[in-house]
């Protein structure tokens, strides 16, 4: 798990301009039920699914990716488009 | 961009594993809990650590912003 420090470093080397966060405790993880376990040589480890999760602002779950459909963020951007477009149309 | 910049607050959460040596040797995958959210679902709140260690909430944004949160694995960010 990064903490904030190491992705305050990461954030500042790649310019990124959106929060980057950390799940130190694991709490949001096991909540959304995207935490996985791994046996390694009788050890067990635990980090996250990657995900995509699109909430819109009454925290309504509007779009999931998982896993390799999650590298690709542009499913879940068009539907943040389409979220903005309806909004404002209203 | 700046229309994408308006509509979304995008959060990016970077859980990196202990060590980036395991995934190609680990021998069992478990879910450990179960993924049961769905599209229309209520998003569980979450309080979760800014890189400015400040706390970041889902609920901070309800009624202002829509959310994009990234769940990004091996980002490689050193920590």
């Amino acid at each position: 798990m990064d903490s904030p420090a190491a992705n305050a470093a990461f954030a500042k080397q790649i310019d990124i301009k959106f929060p980057l966060l950390s799940d130190m405790n694991k709490k949001m993880l096991k909540d959304y039920g995207i935490l996985k376990g791994y046996d390694v040589q009788s050890e067990n480890y635990q980090w996250a699914q990657r995900a995509n999760i699109v909430i819109d602002k009454d925290g309504i779950i509007q779009h999931i990716d998982f896993d390799e459909s999650a590298i690709n963020p542009n499913n879940a951007l068009s539907v943040c488009t389409d979220l903005h477009k309806k909004q404002t149309s209203k | 961009m700046q229309t994408r910049r308006a509509i979304a607050s995008f959060l990016l959460l970077a859980a990196l594993p202990v060590s980036l040596v395991i995934p190609a040797r680990s021998q069992n995958t478990e879910q450990v809990t179960k993924t049961t959210l769905k599209v229309g679902d209520h998003a569980p709140d979450f309080t979760l650590l800014s890189d400015q260690w400040k706390t970041v909430k889902l609920s901070d944004f309800r009624g202002k912003k829509n959310v994009f949160l990234a769940v990004y694995v091996l980002a490689f960010t050193g920590g």
